[in-house]
């Protein structure tokens, strides 16, 4: 009997301190990995969320309330993020989840938040299945890795129309499904696929199998690498004069600032995939790349999770001033109305292809250009104009 | 016509990345020889000389080829200081394998790893350096040339230098007093020790010049590759391929055996696929122990007998 009265007195007590809660402040706890090897990206979300919050908060908060950040670690492990997010909606009555990284943990999370009929905005977790499962509670703001080459298939298509293509790739997982997907894309597109080879990881000398790229004269040359073989590649093109009309790479290798301080002159002129880069015009984003870096003890642009995680916390300012009150079934209903321009890129959920509560956004496609990436397309967005044709080895400097 | 421009490329670039080969495999096969011991360290020894390079440019801004004349001495003698207080003592001791100084090698090799790991983190690095790209191609040189080879700078300069320390050593085993006397200890231990040969001392010395060797490889090497504290295995089974091929023990079988296990590999690489390079190494390795399990050094003994 006194148990049971204790157990209501709290209960009671937790109600009236989180219904207080509401009036003032708007309490929300964000999973993030924070220790083991994806703590490098959770460190930069973090960053990002606490920008965020401080500018929505320096301009009136969301509905006049202020939002409180505090974040859980997750490790990057699923079975942590699945009970950190258990405790947020069962006990803290959390009305939203934002957040995580891997995609592991999002599909835990988004489970979790699915059943527990709470809706989930998931950030940065790229495997298509996440908003492939006729889930009703979970959003996704970033494009899913089938999508990430969007924007620089759109840029081949409509300006390089190459008729043949040369892919090379290193025989991982992601090397692997990169260079299929170019495959059945080039197929699709009617372009000729002259050779298709992958390499090991550690290679010290492309040029047998370059020389016979070259043999092949291919439109285009399409690699997906890590930083160090794509330096080495483009160098030794440079060395064997390989003068395909585009050099484009798969993201990862290519799309990092070490590929340029590595590659050097040889990396100009490559393009890339890419979902965001601090050169991008989206409105906003300018300013935050540059308020990132001043707090970042290495000085470094936040790479698109950091931007992506900065745009969360306004796709859900905008839903919870749509919504009529702050319940999870509210925000859900308000979150599938949202429209707005982030500074990571226009947001709005869709349901198509086979996806639900999606956001589909064209991707970057980004361009060495005098030894700095620049963004080139989509074309309204773009910090310079791309340079196509490019010129021969041999008129170079 | 394209056909002989891949066809000669692919050879050229064996032929070059063969002087390299020759090299690592050098000093392994120069231990080999005389101590009877495979060094399973070799490459990690070739990752810590490529730090000293790669630190010697980044902070000093020393060209990574003339950091050899740096880096030799100092991996010198830090293949002195493992024969002598590591490998030498453990001769001493009973043990129940016959082969404990092989494993110890390969504790060397992970103790060298980790501790790079530790000091240096697991970045990858490089050494941009400005010639990096730099190439001489056959159109340049003749205008009406029906087909277009290059030739890179640094890896012509890598090539010619390894020839020269190949020669030097040559030099030193053939023409030397300590030369002769490592020869002695590698043909046969007791007799040199009756002819007063220092064996304890030779031993340590030729570790020293394995040692050496295979850090003047890793400075040629860091210009045209990248550096981490995991890349020493991968080239310890190279320097192994290559004594193998080359006949256990034999130097200049070892010269022979780093140029064809490089044109074996880049013709794999080119005309059955780069992802098979790898597997072609160990077929070569294979196809030499059970056909040649002399390697070419038999070959060459063979031909001057029947002479």
């Amino acid at each position: 009997m006194k148990r049971s009265f204790a157990t209501l007195a709290s209960v009671l007590l937790l109600a009236f301190s989180s219904a207080a809660g509401f009036a003032k402040d708007i309490e929300l706890a964000i999973p993030l990995p924070l220790t083991g090897s994806n703590a490098k990206f959770g460190e930069i979300q973090k960053k990002s969320y606490e920008i965020a919050a401080e500018e929505i908060n320096a301009t009136g908060g969301v509905k006049g309330a202020k939002l409180v950040l505090s974040f859980e670690d997750s490790q990057g492990k699923p079975e942590v993020a699945r009970s950190i997010v258990e405790k947020l909606i069962d006990v803290k009555r959390q009305p939203i989840i934002i957040g995580e990284y891997t995609s592991a943990c999002a599909k835990a999370v988004a489970a979790v938040a699915e059943e527990r009929k709470t809706p989930y905005l998931v950030v940065a977790s790229a495997a298509d299945d996440i908003t492939q499962k006729n889930y009703q509670y979970v959003y996704r703001m970033n494009p899913t890795s089938a999508y990430y080459d969007t924007g620089l298939l759109a840029f081949l298509n409509e300006v390089v129309k190459p008729r043949s293509v040369a892919i090379l790739y290193e025989s991982s997982d992601f090397g692997t499904a990169g260079a299929d997907n170019m495959e059945k894309q080039a197929k699709k597109l009617g372009w000729e696929v002259l050779l298709k080879e992958k390499y090991e990881k550690g290679a010290v000398d492309f040029k047998p199998i370059l020389s016979q790229v070259k043999s092949k004269s291919p439109d285009m040359i399409y690699m997906v690498s890590y930083v160090m073989d794509a330096s080495l590649l483009m160098k030794q093109i440079k060395e064997l004069r390989i003068d395909a009309k585009l050099f484009a790479g798969g993201a990862a290798g290519f799309d990092i600032p070490n590929f340029i301080d590595n590659a050097k002159d040889a990396a100009e002129y490559v393009v890339t995939a890419t979902l965001w880069s601090p050169q991008v015009s989206y409105k906003g984003a300018k300013a935050f790349a540059d308020k990132f870096k001043s707090r970042d003890k290495d000085g470094d642009y936040p790479s698109y999770h950091g931007a992506a995680a900065y745009s969360a916390l306004f796709v859900f300012k905008a839903a919870a001033e749509k919504a009529k009150d702050l319940s999870p079934e509210s925000l859900r209903a308000a979150l599938k109305g949202v429209d707005i321009e982030t500074a990571y890129g226009p947001v709005k959920f869709e349901d198509r292809d086979g996806y639900q509560n999606q956001n589909f956004m064209e991707t970057l496609v980004r361009q060495v250009i005098n030894q700095q990436h620049e963004t080139i397309w989509p074309k309204k967005v773009a910090s310079k104009a791309w340079v196509y044709p490019i010129p021969k080895w041999r008129d170079r400097k | 016509m394209p056909k002989l421009e891949v066809f000669l490329q692919t050879l050229i670039q064996g032929f070059l990345l063969g002087g390299l080969y020759a090299l690592i495999g050098l000093g392994m096969a120069l231990i080999m020889g005389v101590m009877k011991i495979i060094n399973l360290a070799h490459g990690q020894l070739m990752m810590v000389a490529m730090y000293m390079a790669f630190w010697l440019f980044t902070l000093r801004h020393v060209d990574p080829y003339l950091s050899v004349v740096l880096v030799v001495p100092a991996m010198f003698l830090l293949g002195v200081g493992i024969q002598k207080f590591l490998i030498n003592p453990l001769q001493r001791v009973d043990s129940i394998m016959p082969q404990n100084q092989i494993i110890l090698t390969v504790g060397i090799g992970m103790v060298l790893t980790n501790l790079a790991t530790l000091f240096f983190s697991g970045d990858y690095r490089s050494t941009p350096v400005s010639y990096a790209t730099k190439a001489w191609y056959l159109s340049d040189l003749w205008k009406g040339s029906p087909i277009e080879l290059s030739v890179s700078y640094k890896e012509l300069v890598s090539f010619l230098v390894a020839a020269a320390i190949t020669l030097a050593l040559w030099f030193f085993l053939q023409k030397t007093d300590t030369g002769k006397s490592i020869r002695a200890t590698a043909q046969d231990r007791d007799a040199a020790l009756l002819m007063g040969v220092n064996v304890e001392r030779m031993r340590v010395v030729t570790f020293g010049i394995g040692t050496a060797l295979v850090g003047a490889a890793g400075c040629l090497f860091i210009p045209a590759y990248y550096l981490f504290p995991d890349l020493g295995g991968q080239f310890t089974t190279i320097a192994f391929v290559v004594t193998i091929i080359g006949g256990l023990g034999s130097t200049t079988g070892a010269i022979f055996g780093g140029l064809i296990l490089a044109i074996f590999e880049s013709f794999t690489a080119t005309y059955i696929g780069m992802g098979w390079a790898t597997v072609g190494r160990f077929v070569i390795f294979v196809a030499v122990l059970i056909f040649l399990p002399g390697g070419v050094a038999s070959l060459i003994r063979s031909k001057k007998l029947g002479k």
